[in-house]
Formats: C-alpha cells, sequence, structure tokens
C-alpha cells in the first residue's frame, strides 16, 4: 500500500490496559525510525491499571511529521474490543477472534511453545512487522531490548504472517526518537540538575520514573505537593539546582510558595503537565486549559517565566533555559506541557536540540560583607549560599530590607516593589535573545497557537496556502513587540488551542490590544489531528 | 571575641510573652554549641508564621522565614541540599499542629535530622486569639465563644507513634533547661522534637497552673530509651486544664535510627559538588535510534 514512501500512513494497536499495547507501539516506532522513516506515536489511554481500552496511533512517513491521524487502515488488536471501535481495511488479531479482513495468527499454539499469553503484543507485532514489510533482522534487534523470550515471540508471529506492504529503506541518520516527558528529564540532566521532588501525578509522573533511576540527580517523592515545593526552594535556597514536577491539582496546591517564590527571590523550575480539568478532570487525556492560571498562580504581584515547549526538541532546550532564567535572575520559571507533548514520542533531529544557555552556577562568595537582597540597578541581587560564607544569607515571605530583615517601612516597601519590577525588565530582555517565538511558512493569514498544538499545525500547513503559523513560545515575558510586528499585516489570525475558551486570544488582547475572535478549539480532551484543522479551517 | 547574635529589629512581642524565653535559650545554646566547636554560620535557623516566627529577625543566623506550617518540608529541603547545616526550626503550635500536621508526622517518620522547637502558647496569638488543635476543651476564644467542643491533641503522643527519635518538652520560663534541651537536639542525629509550654501572656496564660504541676523528667529514674515509658510520661498531662495532671518537663525518649539524609546517601552540599553535566550531545545520545 505504501509503495510510495512519502505517503503519510499510519497503523493502530488497540487493547487492554496491561496487555503492552504501548510497547508494541514504541517498537514499532523504533523499527521505522531505524529503517530512516519519521514516526509520531500517539498514545490514548483512560484513567485504569487493568482492562478498559487502550491504543496507540504510530503515523509514519518519508516526510518530516508531527502529529497523528484520525482511523488508521490498519489494526493491530490485542482484544475483541479493540475490533469493535475502530474500524479499518484490515485487522491482525490472535486466537481470540478472526476477523473479516485481515490476518489471524494462532496464539493458542504459541502458548504450547512455551511463549506466555503475555507475549501476545509481540506476538502480533511481529505479524504487523511482516505485513508492512520491515526486515525481519530489524524487528528483532529492537525487539531485543525485551530479552530473548519476546524476540521468540517476534518471530512466532512474523513467520506466520503475509506479505502485504514494502516498507523501504531511507539512508537517513541521526533520528531520535523521544517523548516530551523524556526530553525535559534530559534536558534537566543536561543543566545539571541536583534534585527532583514530585508527588505522583499524570501526566507528569513519567518525569518522576525516569530520573529515580539517575545516580547524578537526588529525586525525592515527598507527602504532597505542598512538601514538594517548599522542600524545593529550602534545597534552592541552600545551594541546589531543584525541579518540582506535578500536574494542574498538584500545582494548584503549590500556588502559595509560588508566592513565597516571588518574595523571597529563591530559584524555582516548575513543570506543569496539564491534562483536562476542572478538577480531577479527564486525568489521563490532554489539554491546555492552565495556561493563563500558571501566568497568574500565586497571589501578589511578582515576576516570572513561562515557556511552552511544542516538541521534545524545545521542551529539551527549554528546559535548560527555564534553569538558567530562573537561577540566573531568581525567578520562577514554569515548563508549561502537557499530556499530548508529555507521552507522544516524536522523531527529532540532533540540531533542533541545540541548546541557547549553557549551564552555569550563580552563586557569590563575597568577602567583605553580604546583603541577601541588595537593590541593584537591574534588580537582580547576587545570591549566596548560607554556610559558604562567613555572613548571614536570608531567605523571607515577609517584604524586607537589603539584609533580609522583615519591614512595614513605606519607603522601603516601595523599594523592594521597584527592585522586583526592575528584574522584571531585566528577564524580558534576556528573554527577547533566546526564541520568545517562531513563525513557520508564508502567508498573509495567520494561525496562532502554543505549546503541543504545534505538531498537528505544521502539518496541516502543508495542504495549504497562504497560511502561516506563528507559535509562541515564552507566554511570560511575552514577546510583545515581535508578535505586533508579525501579525501588523495578517488578514486573518485564528486561534487553535486544546481550550474551550481559547486563552491564547485573551492574552494577546490583554498584551498587545489585538482582538481576534476566529478560533478553532477542541475540548474533549483529545488532540489536534492535521485533518480536524483543515477540516474547520475551511 | 564573644559572639553576636544581635539584629537590629526592634523586638515586637508581648511584654512578659513566653518567646522571650526560647529566643533566650536559642542565643545561649548555639553560643554554647560555637564554643564546643560548631560553626555560626552553619546554623540555618527556619520559621513558620505567628509570632513564634518573628524569631527569625531578632537573632543573627542564616534564616529562612517560610510560611504558614511549612517549616519542616523547606527544612528537608535545605538537609537534603546541605547536609552540613544544621538547621533550627522553629514554629508554632497553630503551625504545627493545624496547618502542617502532616508534615510534623512525615519528617518524624523520615528521621530527618533537624531540630524542631514548637512554641506551643495553645492558641492563635498573631490573629488575635482562636484556639488552635492543643487548646483545652471548652476555651472560650473569639472564633469559640461558645467554648471549643474538641479535645485537644497531645502532641508529645503524636511524635513518639510517629517514630520522632528524640521527644522533649521545655518550658519557656525554664531558660537554663531549655538551652540544654536545645544543645541535646542539635547534637542529636534525627528528628529531635522539642514541644514548648509557652504560655501566651495575652491571650491564653496558664502560667499558674502550669507551675504548680511541673516537674523534671531528669529528676526522676525515667528511661527515655523505653518507648512505653516514654508514652506512659506523655500521657500524664494531655494538654488539658485537668487539676489532677502531672507535667513532665525534659527528655521522654531517645533512640537511634538511620536518617532520610543518610538514606539518600547525602554528604556533599550540592554547591560544592562542582559537577558538571555531560554535553548535550552526549545527554541526548541514548533516544538516538540511528
Amino acid at each position: 500500500m505504501f509503495s510510495s514512501p512519502s505517503v503519510r500512513r499510519s497503523v493502530l494497536i488497540g487493547g487492554q490496559a496491561g496487555q503492552g499495547v504501548a510497547k508494541a507501539a514504541e517498537l514499532l516506532g523504533k523499527m521505522f525510525v531505524r529503517l530512516g522513516y519519521y514516526v509520531f506515536n500517539y498514545r490514548d489511554y483512560p484513567s485504569l491499571i487493568r482492562g478498559g481500552h487502550n491504543f496507540n496511533v504510530i503515523t509514519f512517513s518519508d516526510e518530516r511529521i508531527f502529529s497523528h491521524d484520525e482511523d488508521p487502515p490498519i489494526v493491530v488488536a490485542l482484544d475483541k474490543r479493540t475490533v469493535d471501535t475502530h474500524k479499518a481495511e484490515f485487522y491482525i488479531t490472535g486466537s481470540f477472534y478472526t476477523p473479516d479482513r485481515g490476518i489471524q495468527i494462532n496464539t493458542n499454539e504459541a502458548l504450547k511453545q512455551g511463549i506466555p499469553p503475555v507475549s501476545q503484543n509481540v506476538i502480533l507485532l511481529g505479524a504487523l512487522a511482516k505485513y508492512l514489510g520491515i526486515p525481519k533482522s530489524i524487528g528483532k534487534e529492537v525487539v531485543g531490548e525485551l530479552g530473548p523470550l519476546n524476540v521468540k515471540a517476534f518471530e512466532f508471529g512474523y513467520d506466520r504472517s503475509v506479505d502485504g506492504e514494502r516498507a523501504g529503506r531511507i539512508p537517513r541518520k541521526g533520528l531520535y526518537f523521544l517523548t516530551g516527558n523524556e526530553a525535559i528529564a534530559l534536558g534537566a540532566l543536561a543543566w545539571g540538575i541536583d534534585m527532583y521532588i514530585a508527588y505522583p501525578m499524570t501526566p507528569s509522573t513519567p518525569v518522576l520514573h525516569f530520573l529515580a533511576k539517575r545516580k547524578e540527580v537526588v529525586t525525592l517523592q515527598l507527602e504532597n505537593e505542598i512538601a514538594v515545593v517548599n522542600a524545593a526552594l529550602g534545597a534552592s535556597y541552600a545551594g541546589a539546582n531543584v525541579m518540582v514536577g506535578t500536574s494542574g491539582g498538584g500545582f494548584a496546591l503549590m500556588n502559595e510558595a509560588l508566592s513565597l517564590q516571588g518574595m523571597s527571590e529563591v530559584p524555582l523550575v516548575v513543570y506543569l503537565a496539564q491534562r483536562m480539568g476542572p478538577s480531577t478532570g479527564v486525568p489521563t487525556y490532554t489539554s491546555q486549559g492552565d495556561m493563563l492560571y500558571a501566568l497568574h498562580a500565586g497571589h501578589g504581584e511578582f515576576p516570572r517565566v513561562v515557556v511552552a515547549p511544542g516538541d521534545p526538541a524545545e521542551a529539551f532546550r527549554m528546559t535548560m533555559e527555564a534553569f538558567y532564567l530562573a537561577y540566573r535572575y531568581r525567578v520562577l520559571s514554569i515548563i508549561l506541557g502537557d499530556k499530548h507533548l508529555g507521552e507522544s514520542h516524536y522523531t527529532m533531529l540532533k540540531e533542533e536540540f541545540r541548546p541557547l544557555v549553557r549551564p552555569e552556577r550563580f552563586y557569590v562568595f563575597p568577602k567583605d560583607g553580604y546583603k541577601s537582597y541588595e537593590d541593584t540597578p537591574d534588580g537582580v541581587s547576587p545570591m549566596a549560599v548560607p554556610g559558604s560564607i562567613p555572613f548571614t544569607v536570608r531567605a523571607t515571605s515577609y517584604e524586607h530590607d537589603e539584609y533580609g530583615i522583615t519591614t512595614e517601612e513605606a519607603h522601603e516597601i516601595e523599594k523592594m516593589v521597584e527592585k522586583r519590577l526592575r528584574k522584571a525588565e531585566t528577564v524580558e530582555q534576556a528573554v527577547s535573545s533566546l526564541k520568545p517565538l517562531d513563525v513557520y511558512g508564508e502567508g498573509e493569514k495567520v494561525i496562532l497557537s502554543w505549546g503541543s498544538t504545534k505538531g498537528a499545525i505544521l502539518d496541516a500547513l502543508k495542504g495549504l496556502k497562504d497560511w502561516k503559523f506563528v507559535k509562541i513560545n515564552y507566554l511570560k515575558p511575552f514577546p510583545r513587540r515581535e508578535v505586533m510586528n508579525v501579525l501588523e499585516d495578517a488578514k486573518r489570525i485564528v486561534i487553535v488551542e486544546n481550550t474551550s475558551t481559547g486563552q491564547i486570544g485573551k492574552l494577546l488582547a490583554m498584551e498587545t490590544g489585538i482582538i481576534t475572535e476566529d478560533k478553532i478549539l477542541r475540548y474533549d480532551a483529545r488532540p489536534f489531528t492535521p485533518e480536524y484543522i483543515r477540516r474547520r479551517l475551511v | 571575641m564573644k559572639l553576636s547574635l544581635e539584629t537590629k529589629a526592634e523586638n515586637t512581642w508581648c511584654l512578659g510573652c513566653g518567646d522571650f524565653g526560647i529566643l533566650t535559650a536559642l542565643k545561649e545554646a548555639v553560643t554554647q554549641l560555637v564554643e564546643e566547636g560548631y560553626k555560626k554560620e552553619e546554623f540555618v535557623l527556619v520559621s513558620g508564621i505567628g509570632c513564634h516566627g518573628k524569631i527569625y529577625d531578632y537573632v543573627d543566623l542564616n534564616g529562612f522565614y517560610s510560611i504558614h506550617g511549612r517549616v519542616l518540608p523547606t527544612a528537608l529541603g535545605i538537609r537534603m541540599a546541605n547536609p552540613d547545616l544544621k538547621v533550627l526550626g522553629f514554629a508554632g503550635d497553630g503551625d504545627t499542629y493545624a496547618e502542617g500536621i502532616s508534615h510534623f508526622i512525615h519528617a518524624a517518620r523520615y528521621n530527618l535530622d533537624v531540630t524542631f522547637v514548637v512554641h506551643n502558647n495553645q492558641v492563635f496569638a498573631l490573629t488575635t486569639g482562636q484556639a488552635t488543635p492543643t487548646t483545652q476543651k471548652g476555651f472560650k476564644g473569639k472564633s469559640t465563644p461558645e467554648g471549643k467542643w474538641d479535645e485537644p491533641l497531645n502532641p508529645i503522643l503524636l511524635a513518639l507513634s510517629a517514630g520522632a527519635t528524640f521527644v522533649a518538652r521545655g518550658y519557656a520560663y525554664d531558660v537554663k533547661h531549655l538551652t540544654w534541651l536545645m544543645k541535646e537536639g542539635v547534637k542529636h542525629k534525627g528528628f529531635a522534637f522539642i514541644d514548648v509550654i509557652q504560655p501566651c501572656v495575652t491571650f491564653h496564660n496558664i502560667t499558674p497552673y502550669v507551675r504548680e504541676r511541673i516537674y523534671k523528667l531528669e529528676d526522676t529514674d525515667h528511661d527515655p530509651s523505653n518507648l512505653e515509658a516514654a508514652m506512659e510520661k506523655a500521657r500524664e498531662w494531655n494538654y488539658d486544664m485537668d487539676p489532677n495532671a502531672k507535667i513532665p518537663i525534659g527528655i521522654f525518649y531517645r533512640a537511634k535510627k538511620e536518617t532520610i539524609e543518610e538514606g539518600f546517601g547525602r554528604k556533599v552540599p550540592f554547591y560544592r559538588m562542582e559537577k558538571l553535566p555531560k554535553p548535550w550531545e552526549e545527554v541526548i545520545e541514548e533516544k538516538r535510534i540511528v
């Protein structure tokens, strides 16, 4: 079917939780990347541990792709419900069901050969690999990470399948395959993170699992998100480079301490992985609904940075930037991701990861006195670590003088408020030399968006004429001038966002005075696909 | 040269407040510890919010004036980042037993190596006199004009059952004894909890009640290594106004146990490790497929 490899193709693998759907999909993705294809792997799962219905859509192409398709023509079903749920042209199933169209592998026979029922996913992956024309040797190498028994399971399926299509080899090197969550964890490691502190919460939990395995970082799971964020501030005050990770509900619990960050000026990096709310909402599905909240969470006025990566390479880079800005300027940095970015696999190129900042420690070790909140021209007070100098180092939630002693004097208060305002301006200047926004394509009509919608929009753009895509990378400080320049001559400005209200439109109006009511919104907790955007754009 | 711990901050506690006793004991304990070889710059004071919190302003030590109820997680972060630092936590009874009680239980469980002093005046004083979890039943405050309906919490018992490895009670007006307790707390490896009876001269003055019933565990044959005996002693006063109660002060319990810092192998402060992350190309290498 895909004799011409540049045609974008998709396969769906579905089954119950616990049957290994996600693993089979990841392995298939790796096989295609090995062959030189670009792959996107979307994961769809409900909030349960056993049963239910999970599926992944693996989309691959010879051209760059960053999104998945609706209704793939080939379905690998690990249970009957998958067959019933997804209409397809071709099914691959096990002994449990004989499809009208497609192939059935006798998985009962595999049992007799000592292949356990839990390996059904790998058996059917083998059958799929053969059908798609993936060389057996490549499949076996990739499956090897699961051990010899699974290699046997893979061969069992492969040998009993039929020839369908021919996946060609594309001579291409330097392809990386990873999720947004993995990229954020790697970005933190590339910065030199000392501590990661979290309480488990989907969809941020994979970062906790990933870093817990690493010796170079101390990973702590504490009793709740309030403990997490206050411990992070304590650790940061005492000289550690720290990140915390959570989702909406946990982020809400952290709010009081975000405000403490603002007053104490103790550096803090927060990874906020959004999911569909309000409240418990739809815990394993995606949303961008916490954007305005992330921009304003915490009482009182204080500077902050909010970065919104749109793919894993950006997530890697921007995590390093979040650390850089937090520690260089003693501010709060929020990395605003979501379930779609965090748990989807993307194919990335090496150069796309290249950081714009270099890892560094910004502590000072003064010899003749120290003021914790020195009133400097740029508003940034040099940071010393307690115990490293023979002077007192203070951090405080109260308004304070330059030494960090509590004050309620009007002129002292004004002085410190203005110091923090100047610091905000300093941070804004620093961000302007990073990449606060990206513009893709050319045209008089503009799609305006941010974050994980990037993939579907970029792929939709290929079939559109006279459209360009303006992606905001820094929601705070907002690149006001750059955005106004790029939108100046726009004939149409359409917002694409995974929300029901179009929050980027409100932010745009607030920051620039530009108002647009043209919106493509999706709020069924599912991510955009290119078809979805094209359909709605007409 | 005598160690100076003074600051220029104006003291705004009420005349006769028990907090003065705790402040004096702190300064005396740190002074003596420095004379014994501890370094002044390695002490960090963490306070919560309430009358007690002002202690942050009144002593010239490294300090983190944190938010209400969160002294212990803040202290935990400090200790994990730099295990050379000697952390002295000061918190109120509202702070610890209302807003932050989960942290109290977990810090005891983790055996976090800090000294944690609770200024227990059995009242919210800075908010002008409401009941806290340790206020006696029947207390008529502004939020309980008909009298508080619930029984008080016994924090000594709670700490013992949560696994604290050093559990003590002090009295704000016995500065010498409290100084000794603080020093013992600092020297103890693990979670050293000292609940200090600190009568509030304005909203909850139980000084006469306490004075008639107080005695020192050190003057008895109490064995602080015996958990059951410690629990027995803890039950002698349930923070109520029982006329028949006796109020022991001193060390109820002391034990050895691994600390969370040891559990995570924390030895060298991060800021001194000068660890260089791998170049970014090497960090992403594990995700390269071809």
